[in-house]
């Protein structure tokens, strides 16, 4: 059945606080699960509700992003009606400026979603990974008459930058503001993924963009609480937001729990990823791995424990991985042990070499390092 | 009237419309070819990336025996890269024409129904392969040798120790050449150990004819190895051999499928590397999230796939893709495949688990075997989707299901 909606996904978002583990690559891109990118989750999500016009607007860095993408082909996007389109993040064609927040961002594909046929669009991060069921948030949207549905989440004790949303009892949204110290506890957030009619969208970015704001929270779903229906969908399924390095690292960890597992891979959509055709994992004689994830390609001769080893990492033998996320073509040479580290895509540990970083705070070795 | 048919200077026939007997309950649903092999491939993967690789994208694949899975698996051909505006990949059943309409009688009969597809490309070669060999060549470069030899035909030939060459079918050469004079099925007596593949280039033309007048004859059994080849050998037309070096396995017995399974285990013993970026071998995915060992769980000298649960003891095992090992499970020398679950308690040895089996709490299914010969391995075999009961016995080599 033709879907009704659209999708915008931002390619970049919080990356700054990403540090060393976006320097070559968007937040969009980052390495997750031991085989995913971030935005598998949102373009999964999105395709197994047949959402399937889906313009992704980029910001910096986003080579790996296209590489990663391609022409949408392992997201069933290659479509000659919808499929992926990439925006690049200039404000207008001529100019040089790249967007300053997500109005301006929003305005660049003004174009986009005026061409499209779709009557809803959904605007998401792309810093999340989740399962959710898209059709049921269109359903809640129609069925309570809203105007924007914003999907929330429970976080405990929320930082600085997340934005706390309170809701009345009909789950009409009557207050949002960036979480203060007081705020103790668990809190509604928003996940920033909304569900909002085309041409209301397009009229509100279109307004506020006059007016040269840029942030849209502030300046467009605040000020609207009052004349809008903003309405709170709470997703109660696993979530996890990647937006600093203690959090990536909390959530990857997350994944050896079994519940988490089932509920990020296999509960409403299948999760799908760019396909490259690695051998199955093998294991030496002397091998030793216990509650870790392994994906395909690796070859483990030493003992991984908590860890997360991407595709085609190497363990060698006598080498110890503790609690520790290992990315794509990693080796881990004889001897060498890791703790509370993670490396990022093609790093080598040479012989006997010994990193250590602390559960607060994991060590990061930047892609490429050969130490 | 031609579609997306421009001319082919060589393109692959398939034949994969056999039952495979003896593979037993393995192949009792699915073609040979489709059978799972190497924790996440099936066997049709290594001709397909083979022909992907040596350059070929446009194959047709011969179906008849339980074709569905097979079709469903090959698809739009995507994985392999041949999904293509001109070539690719074709399906290619049996049909009915205006008049008449028949099975696939035989080998070259399931060829010469295909005449019409295979001069839609005007090729000058083609090359024929079969669904159940496990193996990486370069057809390419057979392709130089048979134009080099200006050969009617050529025939990929191992070189296989003396004792066993009575198993297979042989080539004898014209004293130091590689000109084939004589071809034996099986001979008790070998006069050499070249061992056809069955993997064949045939100049188009040649085998056209051949096959034409192959189907004329009402005594033939319209079979390569029987009619076409011999008859061939008996014209005189050029057939060459063309020695391969390297891994290959016929898989068309329990034992073989179990040894060329092992063979990807012992990758340095056996030669069989899958890990080669140079020749990849691809095949359909699954989506399937990396597979987990749990805090319980111990793996030895294995291979696991992606979507799998291990909570268990593996050891010397080959672990197909989301399949589930639980607590306390032993599983030794064993070939899991895909979506198989083996509970709590159980011990597997030296067994094929079908797709989709459960093997019950605290059940035991084979042995642990002593050293035997080649080809001779005593394997327990639990059919697909078989459900065998908490506390069941399967001996060595039983069959089950």
């Amino acid at each position: 059945m033709k879907n009704n909606t659209m999708a915008i996904l931002f390619a970049a978002d919080a990356e700054n606080h990403l540090n060393d583990l976006t320097i070559h690559r968007t937040t969009a891109s980052l390495p997750f699960g031991g085989r995913y990118r971030l935005i598998d989750f949102a373009l999964s999500n999105l395709v197994s509700a047949n959402i399937t016009k889906i313009g992704i607007i980029t910001k910096n860095n986003y080579n790996s992003l296209m590489d990663h993408i391609r022409q949408g082909r392992d997201w069933d996007l290659n479509r000659k009606n919808g499929g992926i389109s990439v925006y690049p993040p200039y404000v207008f064609n001529s100019s040089h400026d790249v967007y300053k927040g997500k109005i301006e961002a929003l305005y660049t594909t003004r174009g986009f979603m005026l061409e499209a046929s779709e009557e809803y669009v959904v605007i998401a991060n792309t810093n999340i990974a989740f399962n959710i069921d898209f059709d049921e948030v269109e359903k809640f949207h129609i069925e309570k008459g809203a105007d924007v549905t914003v999907l929330t989440y429970k976080v405990e004790d929320p930082i600085v930058r997340k934005v706390v949303v309170s809701a009345d009892k009909n789950n009409r949204i009557t207050d949002m503001r960036l979480a203060v110290d007081a705020d103790k506890g668990a809190q509604l957030c928003t996940l920033n993924i909304y569900f909002i009619k085309k041409d209301l969208l397009i009229s509100l970015v279109d307004t506020a963009y006059a007016y040269g704001y840029d942030d849209f929270e502030r300046d467009i779903l605040q000020k609207s609480l009052d004349s809008l229906y903003v309405m709170n969908y709470e997703v109660k399924d696993y979530v996890a937001v990647i937006d600093r390095i203690p959090s990536y690292f909390k959530h990857s960890m997350e994944l050896l729990d079994p519940k988490v597992r089932e509920s990020l891979f296999y509960k409403h959509s299948t999760i799908l990823t760019k396909v490259k055709d690695s051998v199955p994992a093998r294991y030496g004689v002397d091998s030793s791995v216990k509650n870790s994830i392994i994906a395909d390609g690796c070859v483990i001769e030493g003992t991984v424990e908590n860890s997360i080893l991407f595709r085609s990492v190497k363990v060698g033998k006598g080498a110890v991985v503790r609690n520790s996320i290992v990315m794509e073509d990693g080796i881990i040479m004889e001897n060498a042990t890791l703790d509370y580290t993670i490396t990022d895509k093609d790093v080598i540990i040479k012989d006997g070499r010994h990193l250590s970083g602390h559960e607060s705070y994991p060590m990061v070795v930047v892609k490429g390092k050969v130490i | 009237m031609s579609i997306n048919s421009k001319k082919k200077e060589c393109l692959a026939m398939l034949l994969a419309g056999g039952q495979g007997t003896r593979l037993g309950v393995l192949t009792n649903e699915v073609a040979k070819p489709a059978v799972p092999f190497g924790a996440k491939y099936r066997i049709i993967d290594f001709p397909l990336s083979n022909c992907v690789n040596s350059g070929i994208d446009t194959i047709g694949v011969l179906t008849q025996y339980r074709p569905f899975e097979l079709h469903q698996y090959i698809g739009n051909g995507q994985p392999w890269d041949l999904d293509r505006l001109n070539g690719g990949i074709y399906i290619l059943p049996p049909f009915m024409r205006a008049s008449s309409g028949e099975w696939y009688k035989g080998t070259a009969n399931a060829i010469y129904q295909n005449i019409d597809f295979i001069d839609n490309y005007d090729p000058e070669y083609v090359v024929l392969l079969s669904g159940d060999h496990i193996y990486k060549m370069d057809y390419a470069d057979m392709l130089r040798e048979h134009k080099a030899n200006r050969a009617d035909c050529t025939i990929a030939v191992l070189e296989v120790p003396m004792e066993e060459a009575s198993r297979f079918g042989i080539l004898n050469l014209k004293g130091n050449t590689n000109q084939i004079v004589e071809f034996e099925e099986k001979p008790k007596n070998p006069k050499s150990n070249k061992a056809s593949m069955g993997i064949y280039i045939f100049t188009w033309e040649v085998l056209r004819r051949y096959l034409i007048a192959d189907e004329a004859n009402p005594a033939s059994e319209n079979d390569f190895g029987k009619n076409i080849i011999p008859n061939m050998l008996n014209d005189k037309q050029r057939m060459f051999a063309y020695k391969f070096q390297g891994y290959w396995k016929d898989v068309g017995t329990i034992s073989s499928l179990w040894e060329a399974n092992m063979d990807i285990l012992n990758n340095r013993e056996s030669g069989l590397n899958l890990d080669d970026d140079k020749w990849k071998i691809y095949a359909r995915n699954m989506a399937e999230p990396p597979h987990y060992v749990s805090p319980t769980g111990k793996v030895q000298h294995s291979l696991i796939s992606e979507g799998t649960v291990v909570h268990g003891t593996v050891k010397d095992s080959v672990i197909s893709h989301s399949v589930t090992i639980g607590k306390g499970a032993y599983v030794e020398g064993s070939i899991i495949m895909p979506g198989a679950v083996i509970e709590e308690g159980a011990d597997v040895r030296y067994s094929i688990i079908g797709w989709g089996a459960k093997i019950g709490k605290n059940a035991m299914v084979g042995e642990t075997l002593d050293q035997c010969r080649p080809g001779e391995w005593k394997i327990s075999v639990i059919a697909p989707k078989y459900e065998l009961t908490e506390g069941a016995t399967v001996g060595a080599n039983e069959m089950i299901g």
